[in-house]
């Protein structure tokens, strides 16, 4: 019983004003995937019955398993509003019909590359908060990203039904929880709100933030209150909203509205909310648990739900889901807040255009994403693979920014590394079929016009995670996406049986394609790598590589981590290098790059790519660098955007532009694989101090400049106190206060710094938040609930990088340990070579 | 003069580069003139010298075969570096015997027929120092510069064939103190029943059975040791000094230019993979890294001992596993340079004309390059290059990167045929013997062509869709300029006398690669994705740059040697 056609459906996407596209995000555990189950439902996918349970887009095995999410799926609903409710929406809409593209994302931090994939094709995000728990650590950190792609977040304050049959709470404790819940929502965004946006904080009162339970089926949002009892009372609707949330109390004996807590005589009075939306509630709840048939019946009476045949013989918890899934229907709440305050594609892409596209603000590509014209060429940006039944191959999942897709359409496809005017990783080729993504399954149509949400076959031999896909010529690529997360937790990966080698490059292959974070490469000594953001994302990214895309029994090492090397000072003296001809030399000296601009440089906030102007002037301005220093930045590397510089501070040197391009590849060259111990460099400035070159052009090539530039590199670095950096994890744990002991001392052995611990108004639970070495975080977890009986459970998410501040080169130190280790492993001399191997005398 | 001409005269030409002369940097010198005999010769005193080299390079022996051998009158005399500084004395008593002889009547009368050699009685010797490629390999092309007859090797040698000179191999006996080898091989073997190898090089192989003999006697029951294989002997080769072993030792395998013998009369014959799996090599003296690598994969486990520090070694050694990542850099990339790395090798030809016709039906670009010695900055020279193919000798002539220091990773051609497989190999072998990697491409052409005949189809599809990228397991990602001669069937080729075209530019850009009249050209491409392209390319990202350029000035003339001003000035 499917309650719409995919005609209806494609009719829909050409009134781009009545399509929404939304993601559903939280913490891990808040209950996206149960929330996003009663809007399938009342799309007729699934059984009412079994709406809550079935989790729907949780459609590997493991994740129904697992009972988590791992992967981001796709579903398109049809819903229809009332006319009244559509007379309330602020945006352009056409008729009551709407499209709703949703994607129910993962909640574990270790897949927070999912979420990013999600946010950047929609335009709205719905925020899922655990009454109980309260906005933790994931929840920050999806509604930062939502905020960072200009994403509209509504709340859905979910689980209410716990807090009312376990914690057993009071109305206005329930009322306090919610006012607290949603202002610690605010905080967030109003820190991370980009000012185009507008006002994007949420406010129950105007029916942005809805109360529910996902797990029964129920939610409501103020606005529906306000609706029933406007018509009640007679009175306007906007007004009600404002008076049902918030310090608005209602005195019953003078029938009026007061902002006091206490009649004239000092009396109590009770909040609007809790009287007028709360106290039924309350009142199901109470009457059904405690088994009052009579007292139900007539509640039912009173708020005109009836109950069928078999309906009226439930009992208990069975018969409060029924009665409060048809008094308050989920999907009837979260769907009108989806519709009426989530924008709509053409809103959306208006404030948009300029942050999703690498070309200027008045290409025409731009202008016609501005528009989200499907007349203009086509602009469609692939955010992830999705695999398909066939084996190996997969889906390009993708949202149109612009012009129209059509099946057997010729098409450019636009890797990330390509650049306009040149050819690389630029391909031509027709697209087989556009496809509708709908959970598990597929429905194919014949075209997708600008604003929607879809599935492309025969495109993902061309792209290995994302790409742009264009009809123009000159078009520049979408942005890529930059993660929260880091694939910092690496194993080396092996076959058991040498001739299954191919199969593992295969697999390899698809594995990378099938998750936007996960990399695979070779390490320096030819082993093969698979790095991803935590522990349980190496788990699942090993188990997909060995059971489903290479199928052979594999070895795996124990996780090692990824480190970086780094300087702390300028070097102490200029680092000379002689070409091996004797002819040329280079002058450099090293220093550390601030931390800020490091990060922004990783965040794409400064990035190669950019205009050198407009870089310099950011630069100088918020970073406080000079203006020509900034001007005068040859590269970034490792692979042309890392965060290490190489800076030109040369006075009138002759040819020095000559020697450019091999002064770039040996900075490339050498900060990929840094002198302590082949690991990448990173907040390493260079300043090219003088150079001498030879005047004849053949005693100045590239044979003669690479190998120098790298040693002068070396040699500076060397000279400038280097040190290795180590990632850190933040770890936010949630236990009962008797765990709280067992937490520390696991933290102390294992390096962890406590950085807060708190408790949860209302709740008997403490939060604590702690930096913890990902080297020490193997095995983490189990320690833990070994040392807390079980009652702590971390959430663990790449945080930073950490300088060890012991000297390297010193191998009876921590950070010397390390460095032998991994030289030991890497087949190197166990010795680092000093300076003086890389630097020539005068 | 005039004023105008004093004006001329303070014309200063442009600073091209910083000076450079002795005052700013001075040309390495070698101060010590020592010469570092003992390691190999033992303890002597200077009288003893002269007797000692005679020893040592078995002049007696060699002087043998010349008295039999009157046929070759011209004879280069072979050395590599370390042992150069013997060369003069050789030489002198090679001289000093040979050509008191009265030289044999029949051969003057050949002679004068043959009127090119003036002076038929004495035997004429040259040395040939700094080898162009491998010391271990004979240099023929250098003999042949002087018309040599016959090459003498001294020191130690691969053995490898080479095209059709005779030569004599004078290894060297090399003085060892076998008590101490015997201590150090005691330390690192206590498991008496392990099957151990017992090897040297060629010139410490002579001590080589007595160490075995008296290890035997300590109760080790399982060793074998290994000598020449004497199947590399023949008419054209001759071995100085390679007195035939012991009959009761029996030879029970072979593998490259040695042979394993044991005295265990029970013995069995064993195929290289048991040889892998259950052997453990104790070698005197430290191989050239290609043989180390060559060496651990013949082996499960290699132990060195070190003549000069008496000292046992474990590792680290080169790692078949970085050769592995080498070889899928080799897959994804779109040039290949291939180094020649040797000229008297046998197959040298066959080999290269072979491996372009694979790199060729593979899509992929190749350039072929002799440099000479290869080092790092001849190799960084040529940037289109993405990987290099060496072709050399087993023993010395690969260069294997141990310290990271070339730009671009160097293969070996068994390697690159590998590479060059449809499917992902890795056979965990090390083939340097042209003759097998021969035989490698042959068996490939041939499953290939199995393929097509079963149906199999190797991208024979014509159509106007780009090709798709490989994915390099490397750095993972997908790259789209693996193979950029496979496009050559998309491009439309221009009529050279087509003049339609405005444009003047000699390049002209396709998808999937740059043209330059009808031609890939990778270097044309690496050229475009330069920042600097030729002289006045860098002005063109200057504010107030003009297209057109600025004005003629006339500029200074004359030769660099000696410009105009210059002269004047003198």
């Amino acid at each position: 019983m499917v309650a719409f056609t995919v005609d209806q459906m494609r009719a829909l996407m050409d009134r781009v004003t009545n399509v929404r596209n939304m993601s559903v995000i939280a913490h891990v555990d808040h209950g996206k995937s149960t929330l996003t189950d009663s809007l399938v439902q009342r799309a007729g996918i699934i059984s009412a019955a079994k709406a809550g349970e079935a989790r729907f887009t949780d459609t590997r095995k493991d994740e129904q398993e697992r009972g988590i999410t791992i992967k981001s799926t796709a579903i398109s609903l049809y819903s229809e509003m009332a006319d009244e409710d559509v007379k309330d929406i602020k945006q352009k809409t056409e008729g009551n019909a709407f499209l709703i593209n949703l994607i129910d994302s993962p909640g574990h931090v270790d897949f927070s590359s999912e979420v990013t994939a999600a946010l950047r094709v929609t335009d709205g995000a719905l925020v899922v908060v655990d009454t109980i728990e309260g906005v933790c650590v994931q929840t920050e950190t999806v509604l930062r990203q939502a905020l960072g792609e200009r994403i509209k977040p509504v709340v859905c304050i979910n689980k209410v039904d716990r807090a009312l049959l376990e914690l057993q709470v009071e109305k206005e404790d329930l009322y306090q929880t919610f006012a607290r819940t949603v202002e610690s929502c605010n905080v967030i965004i109003s820190t991370y709100a980009d000012e185009v946006l507008g006002d994007v904080q949420v406010y129950p009162q105007r029916g942005t933030v809805a109360f529910g339970s996902g797990l029964h089926g129920w939610a409501f949002t103020i606005r529906q209150f306000a609706t029933r009892y406007a018509k009640k009372f007679g009175v306007d609707k906007e007004k009600m909203m404002e008076r049902l949330w918030g310090d608005s109390f209602f005195n019953p004996k003078t029938k009026k509205w007061t902002s006091k807590e206490t009649d004239a005589d000092g009396k109590p009075l009770e909040r609007a909310f809790n009287m007028f939306v709360l106290d039924p509630i309350f009142r199901i709840f109470a009457a059904v648990m405690n088994f009052k048939k009579d007292e139900v019946n007539a509640l039912l009476e009173k708020l005109e739900v009836s109950l069928k045949g078999e309906e009226k013989d439930l009992e208990g918890k069975a018969l409060l889901k029924v009665v409060m899934r048809k008094f308050l229907p989920a999907a009837d709440a979260l769907l009108e807040m989806i519709v009426m305050h989530l924008p709509s594609p053409v809103t959306a892409q208006f404030y948009r255009a300029e942050q999703l596209y690498e070309g200027p603000a008045d290409d025409k590509n731009c202008i016609a994403i501005k528009n989200c014209d499907p007349k203009a060429d086509l602009m469609l940006y692939v955010s992830k693979m999705v695999p398909t039944s066939d084996k190996g191959r997969f889906y390009a999942f993708g949202r149109v920014f612009a012009g129209t897709v059509k099946s057997g359409q010729k098409v450019r496809i636009q890797g990330p590394n390509y650049v306009p005017g040149k050819k690389d990783d630029l391909f031509v080729k027709a697209i087989q079929r556009v496809v509708l993504m709908m959970g598990r399954f597929t429905e194919p149509i014949d075209d997708c016009p600008a604003g929607n949400i879809l599935g492309l076959v025969g495109i993902d031999q061309f792209l290995l995670k994302t790409g742009t896909l264009t009809t123009d010529e000159t078009a520049h690529n979408m942005k890529v996406m930059k993660f929260s997360v880091s694939p910092v937790v690496q194993v080396a990966v092996e076959v058991k049986n040498a001739n299954d080698l191919p199969k593992l490059v295969e697999g390899l292959k698809r594995l990378s394609k099938s998750d936007p974070c996960v990399l695979t490469y070779m390490s320096e000594s030819g082993e093969h790598i698979v790095a991803g953001t935590g522990e349980l994302h190496l788990e699942i990214c090993l188990q997909d590589l060995e059971n489903d895309h290479a199928g052979i029994p594999l070895k795996i090492s124990p996780p090692v981590v990824a480190y970086r090397e780094t300087v702390e000072a300028e070097s102490s003296q200029s680092a000379l290098s002689k070409s091996p001809n004797k002819h040329n030399r280079i002058y450099l000296k090293a220093c550390p790059i601030e931390e800020e601009l490091s990060l922004a440089i990783e965040a794409g906030k400064v990035n190669p790519r950019d205009d050198f102007k407009a870089r310099a002037r950011v630069m100088a301005d918020e970073f406080g660098w000079d203006v020509t220093d900034a001007r005068k930045i040859w590269c970034f590397g490792p692979d042309g955007n890392g965060p290490n510089l190489v800076v030109d501070q040369t006075k009138a040197v002759q040819y020095l532009n000559e020697i450019k391009d091999s002064v770039v590849a040996a900075f490339q060259w050498a900060t990929k694989e840094g002198p302590i111990f082949g690991e990448q460099m990173r907040s390493v400035r260079v300043n090219i101090l003088d150079v001498t070159l030879h005047a004849d052009a053949i005693h100045r090539g590239g044979g003669q400049i690479i190998p120098t530039m790298r040693r002068a590199t070396y040699a500076g670095f060397l000279l400038a106190e280097p040190k290795i950096q180590e990632p850190v994890f933040l770890v936010e744990i949630q236990c009962p206060e008797q765990a709280v002991g067992g937490i520390y001392s696991v933290l102390n052995k294992k390096r962890g710094q406590v950085v807060s611990e708190e408790q949860r108004p209302g709740t008997p639970l403490f939060t604590v938040k702690a930096y913890l070495p990902v080297n020490e975080s193997f095995g983490f977890t189990g320690e833990l609930r070994q040392a807390t009986g079980g009652q702590a459970f971390p959430q663990m998410v790449f945080d930073h990088w950490a300088t060890l501040n012991t000297d390297p080169l010193d191998p009876t130190t921590k950070a010397g340990e390390i460095v032998v280790a991994a030289r030991k492993r890497h087949g190197m001399k166990e010795e680092v070579p000093g300076w003086q191997e890389y630097y020539d005398k005068l | 003069m005039s004023d105008s001409g004093i004006e001329s005269n303070d014309f200063v030409p442009p600073v091209l580069s910083t000076d450079q002369d002795e005052n700013t940097f001075s040309f390495q010198k070698y101060s010590t003139t020592e010469k570092e005999r003992e390691f190999y010769l033992g303890k002597y005193t200077e009288d003893e010298l002269k007797e000692k080299i005679f020893d040592y390079y078995n002049l007696k022996g060699l002087i043998q075969y010349f008295k039999n051998h009157p046929e070759y009158y011209k004879v280069t005399l072979q050395f590599p570096d370390s042992l150069i500084h013997d060369s003069t004395i050789v030489v002198g008593i090679l001289q000093e015997v040979l050509n008191n002889e009265v030289p044999i009547l029949g051969l003057e009368k050949d002679m004068n027929e043959n009127s090119t050699t003036p002076d038929m009685s004495t035997r004429k010797f040259w040395v040939l120092a700094d080898t162009a490629y491998s010391a271990c390999c004979v240099d023929e092309v250098a003999s042949e510069h002087v018309q040599s007859q016959i090459v003498v090797h001294f020191g130690d040698a691969c053995l490898n064939a080479i095209q059709k000179l005779p030569v004599v191999y004078s290894f060297g006996n090399s003085y060892l103190d076998t008590s101490k080898v015997i201590e150090k091989f005691k330390d690192q073997f206590d498991d008496h029943d392990a099957k151990i190898c017992l090897m040297a090089d060629f010139p410490n192989s002579h001590n080589i059975t007595s160490i075995y003999k008296a290890l035997l006697e300590e109760n080790y029951k399982n060793l074998y040791l290994s000598s020449i294989n004497p199947e590399l002997a023949n008419d054209k080769v001759t071995i100085l000094g390679n007195s035939e072993l012991e009959p009761s030792l029996k030879m029970v395998h072979t593998f490259g230019n040695r042979a394993l013998y044991t005295i265990d009369t029970n013995f069995k014959n064993f195929n290289d993979d048991q040889l892998r799996e259950e052997f453990q090599l104790f070698h005197i003296s430290k191989p050239m890294d290609p043989h180390l690598l060559y060496l651990t994969t013949m082996f499960q486990s290699v132990s060195i001992y070190d003549i000069k520090d008496d000292t046992i070694m474990n590792g680290p050694f080169p790692s078949l596993m970085k050769r592995y990542k080498y070889m899928h850099v080799a897959r994804t990339a779109g040039c290949i340079g291939i180094l020649v790395n040797t000229l008297s090798l046998r197959n040298t030809k066959e080999t290269i004309s072979r491996l372009s016709k694979l790199i060729k039906d593979n899509g992929k670009k190749h350039y072929l390059f002799v440099v000479g010695k290869p080092n790092v900055a001849k190799l960084a020279n040529f940037e289109a290059v993405d990987i290099w193919c060496v072709l050399g000798c087993g023993q010395s002539g690969i260069i294997l990167d141990q310290y990271n220091e070339f730009y671009k990773p160097i293969i070996t051609p068994y390697e690159l045929t590998m590479a060059l497989n449809d499917k992902v190999t890795w056979t965990g072998k090390w083939l340097v013997d042209f003759k097998q990697v021969l035989n490698e491409i042959e068996k490939g052409e041939e499953e290939k062509e199995e393929d097509n005949i079963n149906g199999v189809s190797y991208n024979n599809e014509v159509n106007e869709d780009s090709l798709v990228p490989e994915f390099d397991a490397v750095t993972g990602r997908y790259i789209s300029t693996s193979r950029p001669l496979r496009n050559i069937t998309h491009l439309s080729i221009d009529n050279p006398n087509d003049n339609s075209s405005s444009s003047t530019s000699l390049i002209k850009n396709v998808s999937g690669g740059v043209l330059i009249k009808g031609t890939v050209s990778t270097s044309a491409e690496a050229l475009q994705n330069r920042e600097w392209s030729g002289l006045g390319s860098d002005f063109a990202q200057q504010d107030g740059y003009e297209e057109e350029g600025a004005t003629l000035e006339q500029g200074i003339g004359g030769v660099a040697r000696g410009y105009g001003f210059d002269r004047n000035r003198n």
